[in-house]
């Protein structure tokens, strides 16, 4: 029998980090004799990267598995609900818009509407026709009311939040609740053991920290994987060309004023402007390839984007802060008694919030598949980097996805990025099918697949993509179909005259808190 | 509209309030408010269920008359038929009001009497005045003084009495399902009741906490109560003659 794993170390602190200890110390007895050991080391002199403020709906019951409560969360992350992405300009740059909400389409379990919709595709949207969540965006209205139990719903949702704040309560969580060993300090070198393991690591102030499983969090420094074992990097550049961000915040123009629960995704020159509401401001940046314009012309875009919301002359005097980064991941995740979760891993973009999502699935596998001993660590390791190189590989195909659709030719950004010759294989085959096919369940060629075929079908049929069918069905569903619509227009009205605006609802939840069933 | 104004002796002096019990009254009520204090009157004949404020999101006890909006199964011929009216009914049309004061150069709140004298039981003629002749309270005054003293603290027990439901997480949600004697089947959702099943397995501790507050009872009470589901079910049938 091998020696059993029982000291886990997580280096860095952050989202990444603490999600991490959360995640696995709330799966895992901590018992002294029994169970397991986390101890997270983070160094006081390093700042969290303090981007990432959208998260999926999977966030919900990551939360709720920690046995956070969600009246906390909300109040304590200045966080609001997200109920999706609004994309405008991507497609013609004529001022229009389409959603891609996390409501899956009405029936879809048994009933693909995508075919039966396309008739009508000039007179309403996709996502209008068969789903009630883009009308909830248009009206501003929150995906839940004062008496839905917390992490309850009427229409799915996940967070805007403030990274930082963020990290803050997941460190007291983890540290109050669920017995997470905290020391805060700098690493100053990593030991190996003779058989190539990390054996420990050294640190200014409290000496060697072994262990049997190390987790790098240590961000796009990936002190473990990258520094240490030199595991290479795998650059999506040449497919998705954004690697710079500016990022800046944005007061509400008065306490009362409106909070989209949609990120609002705006196209530009040379890349996107992302604009997230939170309850105490908005989180606005333009993430650009710095081949294609230069950080002045960026920066003016950024400021004309806020001029609206704050005026001319704050929008001028704005601080706007510039994030580098290179888009990719590295080659494999897990290496020896080494895995890295979150930045570490890599980062592509902002686009359709897949950092923190990353970060909850990876701590969720290691968590679930927690390898016994050594012995049965290859095997999980193995597993984890085929699923995780699986996963990126999506993140790559399905954020090109909103790139290629587009008709853009006004800029060289748009013109190479929207290039068919320039696609992954897996994405040119897909597309090729989805020509006479409907992205169906047949999409989803592995279990826990990041999007599901609805998300593919929201972004095709709100970029204008058109599917011909070439064989007529035998039973003809379209009752089926037309009766499923009209459930869509019932349900949107009802939701439409029941929900609370996303303020008036976070204002109450301020007063009264959700209510625990 | 209610239009409430605080009581006086001066406004309301030939006021009068009728007390039967109809629909004309505003009495076709499906439920109303109680708190545990009242638990053992109320138990007796009506089943207690917990229900959200849709504004709020909290939790409040209330009695149940009926199984739809407007439907109060207790109402026949103008006459509430059972012994026990619910005090949040019984109070009717009088409320609690905060009135600000100052009493020794500090502000205070104090609770005054208050009237909604739009209230169809309002009136000049008939009923139970307000007023003696020449000065002071009727008795009748004197008890809705009361009862309203009751249900003022009754509530603020009950909010520290439902949060400790919550935090045991005694409660649950429940689906109600009817079928009457011709076999027709309806629901009613959106309200929870105390279960059973978790209060046996409290641990001691937590038990000693709910009897030391005097809850304990009152949790029994609730789990009784559900018993009275079958007579509202009886005069359901009964009033579709079935």
């Amino acid at each position: 029998m091998h020696k059993p794993l029982r000291k886990i170390v997580i280096v860095g602190g952050g989202s990444a980090g603490w999600l991490t200890a959360g995640i696995i110390a709330a799966e895992h007895s901590t018992d002294p004799n029994s169970g397991i050991e986390v101890t997270l080391v983070e160094s006081a002199d390093v700042a969290p990267i303090g981007v990432g403020e959208g998260t999926w709906p999977s966030m919900r019951s990551t939360l709720k598995k920690m046995g956070i409560c969600e009246t906390d969360f909300l109040l304590e992350c200045d966080a609001s609900f997200k109920q999706g992405s609004k994309f405008s300009n991507w497609y013609t740059n004529t001022n229009e818009h389409y959603y891609h909400p996390f409501t899956l389409p009405h029936g879809f379990n048994d009933t693909n509407l995508a075919p039966f919709w396309q008739p009508y595709r000039d007179k309403v949207s996709f996502a209008d026709a068969v789903s009630v969540q883009s009308h909830l965006g248009e009206h501003g209205l929150a995906p839940k009311q004062i008496s839905t139990a917390e992490y309850d719903f009427n229409a799915n949702y996940g967070y805007h939040l403030d990274a930082g704040k963020f990290a803050g309560l997941l460190q007291k969580h983890c540290t109050t609740k669920l017995a997470v060993k905290h020391i805060i300090d700098h690493v100053t070198q990593v030991n190996s053991s003779q058989t190539g393991d990390i054996a420990s690591i050294t640190t200014k102030n409290h000496g060697d920290i072994a262990g049997d499983l190390f987790i790098d969090c240590t961000g796009t420094s990936s002190l473990l994987l990258a520094k240490h074992y030199g595991v290479p990097f795998v650059s999506t550049k040449h497919i998705l060309f954004n690697d710079s961000a500016l990022a800046v915040h944005v007061p509400h123009p008065d306490p009362d004023s409106h909070i989209a629960s949609f990120t609002c995704s705006t196209a530009q020159t040379a890349g996107w402007i992302w604009d997230i509401g939170l309850p105490s401001r908005r989180g606005v940046g333009y993430t650009y390839s710095s081949t294609h314009i230069t950080d002045l012309d960026a920066e003016k875009e950024l400021r004309d984007y806020i001029t609206p919301i704050m005026g001319e002359s704050a929008a001028q005097s704005a601080k706007i802060r510039k994030i580098a980064f290179s888009p990719g991941h590295r080659a494999k995740f897990w290496h020896k008694n080494c895995v890295a979760v979150g930045l570490s891993a890599g980062f592509i973009e902002p686009l359709e919030a897949t950092a923190l999502a990353l970060i909850e699935l990876s701590a969720k596998m290691i968590s679930e598949q927690l390898p016994a001993d050594r012995e049965a660590m290859d095997l999980v390791a193995k597993r984890f980097n085929a699923k995780f190189l699986h996963r990126w590989g999506n993140v790559v195909d399905f954020l090109k996805l909103h790139y290629v659709l587009s008709k853009r030719t006004d800029s060289e950004y748009w013109r190479q990025i929207s290039d068919v010759t320039q696609l992954p294989d897996t994405l040119k085959e897909q597309l090729l099918l989805w020509k006479t096919q409907a992205p169906y369940h047949y999409d989803s060629t592995h279990t826990e697949e990041m999007f599901p075929p609805a998300s593919f079908q929201y972004i095709l049929y709100g970029m204008g993509f058109i599917t011909q069918p070439s064989y007529t069905k035998r039973v003809d569903e379209s009752k089926k179909a037309q009766i499923l619509f009209a459930e869509n227009v019932k349900h949107t009205k009802q939701l439409l005259s029941a929900l609370p605006s996303n303020r008036e609802l976070l204002n109450k939840i301020k007063l009264y808190g959700l209510p625990k069933i | 509209m209610a239009n409430t104004e605080p009581l006086n002796s001066i406004d309301h002096q030939h006021i009068k309030i009728i007390t039967e019990r109809s629909e004309k009254y505003g009495d076709n009520l499906w439920y109303s408010l109680t708190f545990p204090a009242e638990f053992r009157s109320v138990q007796a004949y009506y089943p207690i269920f917990f229900n959200k404020d849709v504004n709020t999101g909290e939790f409040f006890a209330v009695a149940m008359f009926g199984f739809q909006e407007k439907e109060n199964l207790f109402l026949t011929n103008d006459k509430w038929d059972a012994p026990y009216v619910p005090l949040s009914v019984a109070r009717q049309p009088f409320l609690i009001g905060l009135q600000k004061v100052n009493e020794d150069g500090q502000d205070k709140e104090q609770r005054v009497l208050h009237i909604d004298v739009s209230h169809p039981r309002v009136n000049q003629e008939q009923g139970q005045a307000l007023f003696l002749e020449f000065g002071g309270n009727t008795p009748y005054l004197d008890t809705v003084a009361d009862m309203l003293e009751a249900i003022h603290h009754g509530m603020v027990d009950s909010k520290l009495f439902i949060n400790l439901l919550i935090e045991y997480e005694l409660l649950e949600p429940f689906t109600l399902e009817i079928e009457l004697n011709d076999k027709t089947q309806n629901q009613m959702v959106g309200f929870y009741i105390i279960s059973e099943d978790k209060v046996s397995e409290l641990s001691g501790e937590k038990l000693a906490i709910l009897h030391a507050k005097g809850y304990l009872q009152a949790i029994y009470m609730a789990i009784a109560s559900q018993s009275n589901i079958r007579g509202l079910l009886n005069r359901k049938n009964a009033q579709l003659g079935l």
